[in-house]
Protein backbone atom coordinates (compact mmCIF):
# COMPACT_ATOMS: atom_id res chain seq x y z
CA UNK A 1 0.00 0.00 0.00
CA UNK A 2 1.47 3.67 -1.13
CA UNK A 3 1.61 5.93 1.77
CA UNK A 4 -0.34 8.83 1.90
CA UNK A 5 1.79 11.99 2.58
CA UNK A 6 1.58 12.80 5.91
CA UNK A 7 -0.83 15.69 6.77
CA UNK A 8 0.91 18.92 8.14
CA UNK A 9 0.18 21.13 10.97
CA UNK A 10 1.22 24.18 9.40
CA UNK A 11 1.38 27.29 11.72
CA UNK A 12 2.29 30.89 10.26
CA UNK A 13 5.07 32.52 12.11
CA UNK A 14 4.24 36.05 11.65
CA UNK A 15 6.88 38.34 11.54
CA UNK A 16 8.94 40.54 14.15
CA UNK A 17 9.74 43.98 13.11
CA UNK A 18 12.77 45.41 14.88
CA UNK A 19 10.90 47.53 17.60
CA UNK A 20 11.97 51.39 18.30
CA UNK A 21 15.05 51.43 20.40
CA UNK A 22 13.22 52.75 24.18
CA UNK A 23 14.20 56.31 24.52
CA UNK A 24 16.01 57.28 27.25
CA UNK A 25 13.44 57.68 30.27
CA UNK A 26 11.84 54.38 29.17
CA UNK A 27 15.80 53.35 29.60
CA UNK A 28 16.19 54.26 32.58
CA UNK A 29 12.92 53.17 34.13
CA UNK A 30 13.26 49.52 33.02
CA UNK A 31 16.31 50.02 34.72
CA UNK A 32 15.66 51.52 38.12
CA UNK A 33 12.38 50.69 38.85
CA UNK A 34 12.13 46.98 40.05
CA UNK A 35 15.17 47.63 42.57
CA UNK A 36 13.50 50.85 43.68
CA UNK A 37 10.15 48.99 43.97
CA UNK A 38 12.04 46.26 46.12
CA UNK A 39 13.30 48.79 48.34
CA UNK A 40 10.33 49.94 49.18
CA UNK A 41 9.20 47.00 49.90
CA UNK A 42 11.93 46.06 52.19
CA UNK A 43 11.42 49.37 53.80
CA UNK A 44 7.34 48.34 54.69
CA UNK A 45 8.98 45.37 55.93
CA UNK A 46 10.83 46.60 57.97
CA UNK A 47 8.08 48.94 59.92
CA UNK A 48 5.86 46.25 59.79
CA UNK A 49 8.34 44.05 61.85
CA UNK A 50 9.20 46.67 64.16
CA UNK A 51 5.16 47.77 64.67
CA UNK A 52 5.27 43.67 65.89
CA UNK A 53 7.97 44.99 68.59
CA UNK A 54 7.29 45.35 71.94
CA UNK A 55 7.92 49.16 72.80
CA UNK A 56 10.85 48.24 75.01
CA UNK A 57 12.41 46.88 72.53
CA UNK A 58 11.31 49.04 69.66
CA UNK A 59 14.83 50.62 69.84
CA UNK A 60 16.48 47.62 68.31
CA UNK A 61 14.63 48.85 65.33
CA UNK A 62 15.74 52.79 64.71
CA UNK A 63 12.77 54.56 63.09
CA UNK A 64 13.81 56.25 59.64
CA UNK A 65 13.04 59.68 60.85
CA UNK A 66 15.51 58.84 63.94
CA UNK A 67 17.65 57.74 61.36
CA UNK A 68 17.77 61.23 59.95
CA UNK A 69 17.60 63.45 62.86
CA UNK A 70 20.14 61.33 64.90
CA UNK A 71 22.36 60.30 62.31
CA UNK A 72 22.61 61.49 58.63
CA UNK A 73 21.37 65.12 59.75
CA UNK A 74 23.95 65.79 62.03
CA UNK A 75 27.45 67.11 60.91
CA UNK A 76 29.42 66.16 63.38
CA UNK A 77 27.94 61.99 62.91
CA UNK A 78 28.46 62.69 59.24
CA UNK A 79 32.04 63.56 59.60
CA UNK A 80 32.52 60.86 62.02
CA UNK A 81 31.00 58.26 59.59
CA UNK A 82 33.40 60.05 56.76
CA UNK A 83 36.90 59.24 59.13
CA UNK A 84 35.79 55.95 59.89
CA UNK A 85 34.74 55.05 56.64
CA UNK A 86 38.59 56.36 55.71
CA UNK A 87 40.26 54.64 58.19
CA UNK A 88 38.40 51.29 57.31
CA UNK A 89 39.02 51.90 53.74
CA UNK A 90 42.69 52.14 54.60
CA UNK A 91 43.17 49.24 56.25
CA UNK A 92 41.44 47.41 53.51
CA UNK A 93 43.51 48.57 50.70
CA UNK A 94 46.72 48.01 52.71
CA UNK A 95 45.89 44.47 53.31
CA UNK A 96 44.96 44.11 49.42
CA UNK A 97 48.26 45.49 48.96
CA UNK A 98 49.73 42.78 50.39
CA UNK A 99 47.64 40.00 49.67
CA UNK A 100 47.45 40.79 45.94
CA UNK A 101 51.54 40.69 44.98
CA UNK A 102 52.07 38.16 47.29
CA UNK A 103 49.22 36.24 46.02
CA UNK A 104 50.43 36.25 42.19
CA UNK A 105 54.09 35.65 43.69
CA UNK A 106 52.75 32.74 44.74
CA UNK A 107 50.57 31.84 41.78
CA UNK A 108 53.42 32.09 39.54
CA UNK A 109 55.95 29.90 41.90
CA UNK A 110 52.97 27.23 41.84
CA UNK A 111 52.68 27.40 38.14
CA UNK A 112 56.50 27.57 37.54
CA UNK A 113 57.71 24.74 39.92
CA UNK A 114 55.31 22.00 39.98
CA UNK A 115 56.84 20.48 43.19
CA UNK A 116 56.00 24.02 44.64
CA UNK A 117 52.37 23.62 43.46
CA UNK A 118 52.23 20.13 45.50
CA UNK A 119 53.97 21.54 48.46
CA UNK A 120 52.26 24.60 48.65
CA UNK A 121 48.53 24.15 47.63
CA UNK A 122 47.08 22.06 50.87
CA UNK A 123 48.29 25.16 53.15
CA UNK A 124 46.15 27.02 51.27
CA UNK A 125 43.66 25.27 51.59
CA UNK A 126 44.28 24.36 54.72
CA UNK A 127 44.58 28.28 55.41
CA UNK A 128 41.28 29.00 53.66
CA UNK A 129 39.53 26.43 56.24
CA UNK A 130 40.44 28.26 59.28
CA UNK A 131 37.93 30.90 60.33
CA UNK A 132 40.10 33.82 60.44
CA UNK A 133 38.16 35.71 63.69
CA UNK A 134 39.33 32.37 65.58
CA UNK A 135 43.23 33.60 65.34
CA UNK A 136 42.55 37.49 65.60
CA UNK A 137 43.30 37.23 69.58
CA UNK A 138 46.83 35.48 68.55
CA UNK A 139 47.21 38.00 66.25
CA UNK A 140 46.84 40.43 68.71
CA UNK A 141 48.89 38.82 71.30
CA UNK A 142 52.17 38.96 68.99
CA UNK A 143 51.66 42.00 67.17
CA UNK A 144 49.93 44.10 69.63
CA UNK A 145 47.24 46.11 68.92
CA UNK A 146 47.88 49.13 65.82
CA UNK A 147 47.66 49.05 62.14
CA UNK A 148 49.86 45.89 61.09
CA UNK A 149 47.46 43.39 62.64
CA UNK A 150 44.47 44.78 60.99
CA UNK A 151 46.11 44.86 58.12
CA UNK A 152 47.54 41.81 58.11
CA UNK A 153 43.45 39.95 59.23
CA UNK A 154 42.67 41.52 56.02
CA UNK A 155 45.27 40.10 53.75
CA UNK A 156 44.39 36.63 55.41
CA UNK A 157 40.81 37.14 54.08
CA UNK A 158 41.55 37.55 50.97
CA UNK A 159 44.43 36.28 50.13
CA UNK A 160 43.15 32.67 49.12
CA UNK A 161 41.20 33.99 46.20
CA UNK A 162 44.26 35.32 44.40
CA UNK A 163 47.04 32.23 43.82
CA UNK A 164 44.46 30.07 43.16
CA UNK A 165 42.44 32.31 40.31
CA UNK A 166 46.07 33.25 38.71
CA UNK A 167 47.07 29.80 39.01
CA UNK A 168 44.06 28.47 37.03
CA UNK A 169 44.82 31.38 34.30
CA UNK A 170 47.99 30.45 33.47
CA UNK A 171 46.96 26.77 33.17
CA UNK A 172 44.57 27.65 30.35
CA UNK A 173 46.62 29.13 28.47
CA UNK A 174 45.96 28.17 25.04
CA UNK A 175 48.69 25.03 24.51
CA UNK A 176 49.12 26.35 20.44
CA UNK A 177 50.16 29.45 22.07
CA UNK A 178 52.39 28.21 24.02
CA UNK A 179 53.63 25.80 21.24
CA UNK A 180 53.60 29.60 18.98
CA UNK A 181 56.66 31.23 21.71
CA UNK A 182 58.21 27.62 22.27
CA UNK A 183 58.98 27.97 18.20
CA UNK A 184 60.28 31.40 18.59
CA UNK A 185 62.41 29.89 21.71
CA UNK A 186 61.07 32.36 23.52
CA UNK A 187 62.11 31.96 27.26
CA UNK A 188 59.94 31.44 30.02
CA UNK A 189 59.49 34.76 31.49
CA UNK A 190 58.70 35.81 27.55
CA UNK A 191 55.98 33.59 28.04
CA UNK A 192 54.33 34.67 31.42
CA UNK A 193 54.37 37.99 31.01
CA UNK A 194 53.21 38.31 27.03
CA UNK A 195 51.09 34.92 27.01
CA UNK A 196 50.30 34.38 30.20
CA UNK A 197 49.68 36.93 32.63
CA UNK A 198 47.38 38.62 29.42
CA UNK A 199 45.39 35.53 29.13
CA UNK A 200 45.18 34.72 32.92
CA UNK A 201 44.18 38.13 33.19
CA UNK A 202 40.15 37.83 33.53
CA UNK A 203 40.29 34.84 35.44
CA UNK A 204 42.77 36.49 37.91
CA UNK A 205 40.26 39.84 37.90
CA UNK A 206 36.98 37.32 38.55
CA UNK A 207 39.34 36.42 42.01
CA UNK A 208 40.28 40.02 42.56
CA UNK A 209 36.87 40.85 42.71
CA UNK A 210 35.72 38.42 45.25
CA UNK A 211 38.88 39.45 47.21
CA UNK A 212 38.26 43.38 47.09
CA UNK A 213 34.28 42.58 48.55
CA UNK A 214 35.78 40.60 51.23
CA UNK A 215 38.62 43.27 52.07
CA UNK A 216 36.06 45.57 53.65
CA UNK A 217 34.87 42.75 55.53
CA UNK A 218 37.68 41.76 56.83
CA UNK A 219 38.67 45.24 57.87
CA UNK A 220 35.56 45.67 60.11
CA UNK A 221 35.76 41.91 61.54
CA UNK A 222 39.14 42.99 62.75
CA UNK A 223 38.31 46.23 64.13
CA UNK A 224 35.82 44.77 66.47
CA UNK A 225 38.33 42.90 67.70
CA UNK A 226 40.69 46.40 68.85
CA UNK A 227 38.64 49.56 70.26
CA UNK A 228 42.04 50.84 70.23
CA UNK A 229 43.62 53.41 67.51
CA UNK A 230 41.66 56.01 65.14
CA UNK A 231 38.13 53.96 64.54
CA UNK A 232 37.11 52.60 61.56
CA UNK A 233 33.66 51.58 61.03
CA UNK A 234 33.56 48.56 63.11
CA UNK A 235 34.84 50.54 66.33
CA UNK A 236 31.77 52.61 65.57
CA UNK A 237 29.16 49.80 65.52
CA UNK A 238 31.28 48.64 69.08
CA UNK A 239 30.63 52.47 70.63
CA UNK A 240 27.23 53.32 69.39
CA UNK A 241 26.11 49.83 70.97
CA UNK A 242 28.07 50.51 74.05
CA UNK A 243 25.97 54.32 74.06
CA UNK A 244 23.06 52.78 73.68
CA UNK A 245 23.05 55.01 69.89
CA UNK A 246 21.32 52.43 67.71
CA UNK A 247 20.73 54.72 64.90
CA UNK A 248 24.33 55.39 64.39
CA UNK A 249 24.89 51.96 64.52
CA UNK A 250 22.76 51.43 61.91
CA UNK A 251 24.53 54.13 59.82
CA UNK A 252 27.74 52.77 60.24
CA UNK A 253 26.36 49.54 59.08
CA UNK A 254 24.41 50.99 55.86
CA UNK A 255 27.87 52.72 54.73
CA UNK A 256 29.84 49.58 55.58
CA UNK A 257 27.89 47.78 53.27
CA UNK A 258 28.04 50.82 50.33
CA UNK A 259 31.72 50.62 51.17
CA UNK A 260 32.27 46.88 50.19
CA UNK A 261 29.43 47.64 47.32
CA UNK A 262 32.12 50.56 45.86
CA UNK A 263 35.02 48.46 46.09
CA UNK A 264 33.47 45.61 44.65
CA UNK A 265 32.21 47.80 41.30
CA UNK A 266 35.67 49.62 41.88
CA UNK A 267 37.62 45.84 40.61
CA UNK A 268 34.15 45.24 37.98
CA UNK A 269 34.63 48.22 36.15
CA UNK A 270 38.41 48.10 36.08
CA UNK A 271 38.31 44.32 34.44
CA UNK A 272 35.63 45.68 32.59
CA UNK A 273 37.75 48.18 30.99
CA UNK A 274 40.46 46.22 30.87
CA UNK A 275 38.28 43.32 29.05
CA UNK A 276 35.57 43.81 27.60
CA UNK A 277 36.93 44.62 24.01
CA UNK A 278 39.09 41.20 23.58
CA UNK A 279 37.52 38.81 26.46
CA UNK A 280 34.09 36.76 25.52
CA UNK A 281 33.00 38.15 29.10
CA UNK A 282 32.96 41.40 27.85
CA UNK A 283 30.23 43.63 26.92
CA UNK A 284 28.40 43.60 23.68
CA UNK B 1 64.75 16.20 6.03
CA UNK B 2 63.16 13.41 7.63
CA UNK B 3 64.65 9.67 7.70
CA UNK B 4 63.17 6.53 9.52
CA UNK B 5 61.05 8.49 12.32
CA UNK B 6 59.84 6.43 14.42
CA UNK B 7 57.27 8.33 17.57
CA UNK B 8 56.10 6.46 20.49
CA UNK B 9 54.43 8.78 23.36
CA UNK B 10 54.78 7.94 26.62
CA UNK B 11 51.44 6.66 27.29
CA UNK B 12 52.35 3.68 24.42
CA UNK B 13 51.04 5.02 21.71
CA UNK B 14 52.56 4.52 19.13
CA UNK B 15 52.12 7.31 16.49
CA UNK B 16 54.66 7.05 13.45
CA UNK B 17 56.77 3.82 12.25
CA UNK B 18 59.76 5.02 10.46
CA UNK B 19 58.48 7.17 8.27
CA UNK B 20 61.06 8.98 5.19
CA UNK B 21 60.44 11.77 3.77
CA UNK B 22 62.45 14.42 1.85
CA UNK B 23 61.56 17.62 0.32
CA UNK B 24 64.00 19.43 -1.78
CA UNK B 25 64.20 23.47 -1.64
CA UNK B 26 61.01 25.19 -3.11
CA UNK B 27 59.03 21.57 -3.32
CA UNK B 28 55.44 22.39 -1.95
CA UNK B 29 54.35 18.74 -0.48
CA UNK B 30 51.13 18.08 0.89
CA UNK B 31 50.19 15.55 3.24
CA UNK B 32 47.19 13.89 3.29
CA UNK B 33 46.33 10.49 5.89
CA UNK B 34 43.27 9.19 8.10
CA UNK B 35 42.18 11.57 11.37
CA UNK B 36 44.74 10.47 14.19
CA UNK B 37 47.41 9.21 11.71
CA UNK B 38 50.49 11.19 12.83
CA UNK B 39 50.34 14.34 10.37
CA UNK B 40 50.39 17.09 13.18
CA UNK B 41 53.05 14.86 15.37
CA UNK B 42 55.38 14.53 12.42
CA UNK B 43 55.28 18.32 11.60
CA UNK B 44 55.38 18.66 15.61
CA UNK B 45 58.67 16.70 15.21
CA UNK B 46 59.97 18.37 12.12
CA UNK B 47 59.45 22.50 14.58
CA UNK B 48 60.68 20.74 17.63
CA UNK B 49 58.02 20.96 19.48
CA UNK B 50 58.10 17.02 20.29
CA UNK B 51 61.26 15.02 20.36
CA UNK B 52 61.44 11.75 18.53
CA UNK B 53 61.79 8.01 19.71
CA UNK B 54 64.22 6.70 16.77
CA UNK B 55 65.14 8.48 13.63
CA UNK B 56 66.83 11.44 12.05
CA UNK B 57 65.53 14.66 11.40
CA UNK B 58 67.30 17.81 9.56
CA UNK B 59 65.15 21.13 9.44
CA UNK B 60 66.28 24.33 9.68
CA UNK B 61 64.49 25.63 12.26
CA UNK B 62 65.86 28.78 12.49
CA UNK B 63 64.08 30.08 9.00
CA UNK B 64 60.72 28.15 10.22
CA UNK B 65 57.18 29.06 9.65
CA UNK B 66 54.26 26.92 11.32
CA UNK B 67 50.62 27.25 11.16
CA UNK B 68 48.48 25.55 13.80
CA UNK B 69 45.04 24.23 12.48
CA UNK B 70 43.15 27.00 14.26
CA UNK B 71 44.63 30.75 13.57
CA UNK B 72 46.11 30.77 17.33
CA UNK B 73 46.00 34.51 17.40
CA UNK B 74 46.41 36.45 21.01
CA UNK B 75 42.85 37.52 21.33
CA UNK B 76 44.06 40.36 23.49
CA UNK B 77 46.43 41.75 20.82
CA UNK B 78 44.96 43.84 18.01
CA UNK B 79 45.91 42.25 14.17
CA UNK B 80 49.03 44.38 13.92
CA UNK B 81 50.06 43.77 17.44
CA UNK B 82 49.57 39.88 16.80
CA UNK B 83 50.99 40.00 13.12
CA UNK B 84 54.20 41.44 14.83
CA UNK B 85 54.62 39.14 17.84
CA UNK B 86 57.15 36.95 16.07
CA UNK B 87 59.11 39.28 14.90
CA UNK B 88 59.32 40.87 18.52
CA UNK B 89 59.78 37.88 20.11
CA UNK B 90 62.91 37.63 17.52
CA UNK B 91 64.33 41.18 19.10
CA UNK B 92 63.52 42.91 15.49
CA UNK B 93 63.46 46.51 16.19
CA UNK B 94 60.19 48.78 16.78
CA UNK B 95 60.16 50.22 13.17
CA UNK B 96 61.05 47.66 11.58
CA UNK B 97 58.66 45.44 12.90
CA UNK B 98 55.88 47.81 12.15
CA UNK B 99 56.58 48.44 8.60
CA UNK B 100 57.06 44.27 7.68
CA UNK B 101 54.00 43.57 9.69
CA UNK B 102 51.62 46.84 7.62
CA UNK B 103 53.41 45.36 4.61
CA UNK B 104 52.13 41.42 5.25
CA UNK B 105 49.05 42.82 6.53
CA UNK B 106 48.11 44.45 3.03
CA UNK B 107 49.62 41.47 1.45
CA UNK B 108 47.37 39.18 2.86
CA UNK B 109 44.33 41.78 2.49
CA UNK B 110 43.73 43.01 5.64
CA UNK B 111 44.13 46.50 5.46
CA UNK B 112 41.93 48.83 7.43
CA UNK B 113 41.77 45.67 10.09
CA UNK B 114 45.05 46.70 11.48
CA UNK B 115 43.24 47.84 15.25
CA UNK B 116 40.68 44.90 14.99
CA UNK B 117 40.57 42.33 18.11
CA UNK B 118 40.26 38.70 16.77
CA UNK B 119 37.37 38.36 18.11
CA UNK B 120 35.94 40.60 15.71
CA UNK B 121 37.20 39.01 12.59
CA UNK B 122 35.23 36.53 10.40
CA UNK B 123 37.39 32.49 10.52
CA UNK B 124 39.30 33.41 6.90
CA UNK B 125 40.00 36.99 8.17
CA UNK B 126 41.66 35.29 11.07
CA UNK B 127 43.17 32.71 8.99
CA UNK B 128 44.66 35.20 6.85
CA UNK B 129 46.25 36.99 10.00
CA UNK B 130 48.06 34.29 11.20
CA UNK B 131 49.32 33.66 7.71
CA UNK B 132 50.82 36.99 7.69
CA UNK B 133 52.25 36.80 11.03
CA UNK B 134 54.09 33.83 10.10
CA UNK B 135 55.06 35.33 6.69
CA UNK B 136 56.86 38.45 8.43
CA UNK B 137 59.42 36.12 9.17
CA UNK B 138 60.26 35.72 5.65
CA UNK B 139 60.48 31.81 6.32
CA UNK B 140 62.43 29.35 4.16
CA UNK B 141 60.29 26.68 5.18
CA UNK B 142 56.63 26.30 5.79
CA UNK B 143 54.87 24.02 7.79
CA UNK B 144 51.21 24.31 7.59
CA UNK B 145 48.68 22.00 10.05
CA UNK B 146 45.31 21.30 8.40
CA UNK B 147 45.33 25.61 8.19
CA UNK B 148 42.53 25.62 6.20
CA UNK B 149 40.14 22.71 7.93
CA UNK B 150 38.36 24.62 9.71
CA UNK B 151 36.99 27.03 6.65
CA UNK B 152 34.05 26.76 4.61
CA UNK B 153 34.38 25.47 0.89
CA UNK B 154 34.56 29.30 -0.39
CA UNK B 155 37.07 30.74 1.71
CA UNK B 156 38.71 28.07 1.74
CA UNK B 157 39.22 28.05 -2.30
CA UNK B 158 39.65 31.73 -1.94
CA UNK B 159 42.21 31.30 0.48
CA UNK B 160 44.12 28.38 -1.55
CA UNK B 161 44.39 30.90 -4.07
CA UNK B 162 46.13 33.37 -1.82
CA UNK B 163 48.79 31.01 -0.89
CA UNK B 164 49.36 30.32 -4.26
CA UNK B 165 50.04 34.00 -4.74
CA UNK B 166 52.31 34.54 -1.35
CA UNK B 167 53.83 31.58 -1.98
CA UNK B 168 54.85 32.55 -5.73
CA UNK B 169 56.14 35.91 -3.87
CA UNK B 170 57.88 34.66 -1.22
CA UNK B 171 59.35 31.22 -2.50
CA UNK B 172 59.43 28.71 0.76
CA UNK B 173 59.22 25.32 0.98
CA UNK B 174 56.13 24.20 2.43
CA UNK B 175 54.61 21.02 3.79
CA UNK B 176 51.15 20.88 4.18
CA UNK B 177 49.23 18.49 6.03
CA UNK B 178 45.53 18.44 5.03
CA UNK B 179 42.47 16.50 4.97
CA UNK B 180 40.82 17.68 1.19
CA UNK B 181 42.09 15.96 -1.11
CA UNK B 182 41.70 18.76 -4.12
CA UNK B 183 43.48 21.23 -2.10
CA UNK B 184 46.17 19.05 -1.52
CA UNK B 185 46.72 18.52 -5.85
CA UNK B 186 45.65 22.24 -6.56
CA UNK B 187 48.86 23.60 -4.13
CA UNK B 188 51.64 20.67 -4.51
CA UNK B 189 54.33 19.70 -6.25
CA UNK B 190 54.04 16.49 -4.47
CA UNK B 191 51.03 14.61 -2.28
CA UNK B 192 52.24 12.32 -0.20
CA UNK B 193 49.82 9.66 1.47
CA UNK B 194 50.09 8.16 4.90
CA UNK B 195 48.93 4.78 6.07
CA UNK B 196 46.37 5.12 9.73
CA UNK B 197 48.31 4.81 12.99
CA UNK B 198 51.06 4.39 13.24
CA UNK B 199 51.43 6.34 10.43
CA UNK B 200 53.60 5.34 7.63
CA UNK B 201 54.62 7.07 4.07
CA UNK B 202 52.30 4.49 1.55
CA UNK B 203 51.87 6.57 -1.81
CA UNK B 204 53.72 9.96 -3.14
CA UNK B 205 52.57 11.44 -6.40
CA UNK B 206 54.08 13.98 -8.29
CA UNK B 207 51.89 16.75 -9.33
CA UNK B 208 52.84 18.44 -12.65
CA UNK B 209 50.83 20.67 -13.35
CA UNK B 210 52.23 24.23 -14.69
CA UNK B 211 52.58 26.68 -12.22
CA UNK B 212 51.68 29.17 -11.25
CA UNK B 213 47.99 27.29 -10.74
CA UNK B 214 45.25 29.13 -11.90
CA UNK B 215 41.30 28.19 -10.90
CA UNK B 216 40.68 26.87 -13.93
CA UNK B 217 42.62 24.00 -13.23
CA UNK B 218 40.16 23.01 -10.46
CA UNK B 219 37.90 22.31 -13.62
CA UNK B 220 39.77 20.12 -15.64
CA UNK B 221 39.90 16.62 -15.98
CA UNK B 222 43.74 15.99 -15.58
CA UNK B 223 42.93 17.54 -11.84
CA UNK B 224 39.57 15.36 -11.45
CA UNK B 225 41.64 12.31 -12.25
CA UNK B 226 44.82 13.07 -10.34
CA UNK B 227 42.09 13.58 -6.96
CA UNK B 228 40.70 10.02 -7.80
CA UNK B 229 43.68 8.17 -7.93
CA UNK B 230 44.88 9.91 -4.99
CA UNK B 231 41.11 8.91 -3.47
CA UNK B 232 42.10 5.46 -4.06
CA UNK B 233 45.31 5.40 -2.81
CA UNK B 234 44.04 6.90 0.83
CA UNK B 235 41.32 4.27 0.82
CA UNK B 236 43.70 1.51 0.21
CA UNK B 237 46.28 3.51 3.06
CA UNK B 238 42.39 3.08 5.53
CA UNK B 239 41.98 -0.29 4.67
CA UNK B 240 45.56 -2.01 5.06
N1 LIG C 1 50.84 13.89 23.66
C1 LIG C 1 50.31 12.73 23.23
N2 LIG C 1 50.32 11.64 24.03
C2 LIG C 1 49.79 10.49 23.60
N3 LIG C 1 49.23 10.29 22.41
C3 LIG C 1 49.19 11.34 21.56
C4 LIG C 1 49.72 12.61 21.93
N4 LIG C 1 49.54 13.46 20.89
C5 LIG C 1 48.92 12.74 19.94
N5 LIG C 1 48.72 11.46 20.33
C6 LIG C 1 48.13 10.40 19.53
O1 LIG C 1 48.93 10.20 18.39
C7 LIG C 1 48.13 9.94 17.27
C8 LIG C 1 48.47 10.89 16.17
O2 LIG C 1 48.01 12.19 16.49
P1 LIG C 1 48.09 13.39 15.45
O3 LIG C 1 49.47 13.50 14.97
O4 LIG C 1 47.51 14.57 16.11
O5 LIG C 1 47.13 12.89 14.29
P2 LIG C 1 46.62 13.67 13.00
O6 LIG C 1 47.12 12.85 11.83
O7 LIG C 1 45.13 13.63 13.03
O8 LIG C 1 47.16 15.03 13.01
C9 LIG C 1 46.69 10.05 17.71
O9 LIG C 1 46.17 8.75 17.89
C10 LIG C 1 46.76 10.78 19.01
O10 LIG C 1 45.75 10.33 19.87
MG1 LIG D 1 46.13 16.91 13.28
Amino acid sequence: MAKSPRKLAVERYLAKPLAARPGLSQRLAAALLPPLLMGVLVVIAYIWTRSGLETHRQFLMPTLEGLWTRAFSKPEVLGQLFNAAVTTLSIALAGLAISIPIGMLLGVVMFRFRVMERAIFPYLVALQSIPIPAIIPLLQSALGFGFLPKVLIVALFTFFSIPTTLLLGLKSVDRSIIDLFRLQKAGWPTMLIKAGFPSAAPTLFAGLRISAGLAVIGAIVSELFFLSGPGGLGQMLINAKIDFKYEQMYAALLVSSVLSISVYLLFSWLGNRLFSEWHESGGR
Amino acid sequence: MVDAVSMVFPDGTKALDKVTLAIKPGEFVSLIGPSGCGKSTLLRIAAGLESHTSGDVWVDRDSLGYTFQDATLLPWRKVLANVELLMELRGFDPAERRRIALEQIELVGLSGFENHYPRRLSGGMKMRASLARSLALNPAVFLFDEPFGALDEITRERLNDELIALYTVQKFTGLFVTHSIPEAVYLSTKVVVMSKRPGRIVASFDIAFPEPRSPELRYSSGFAEMCGEISLALRNAMEG
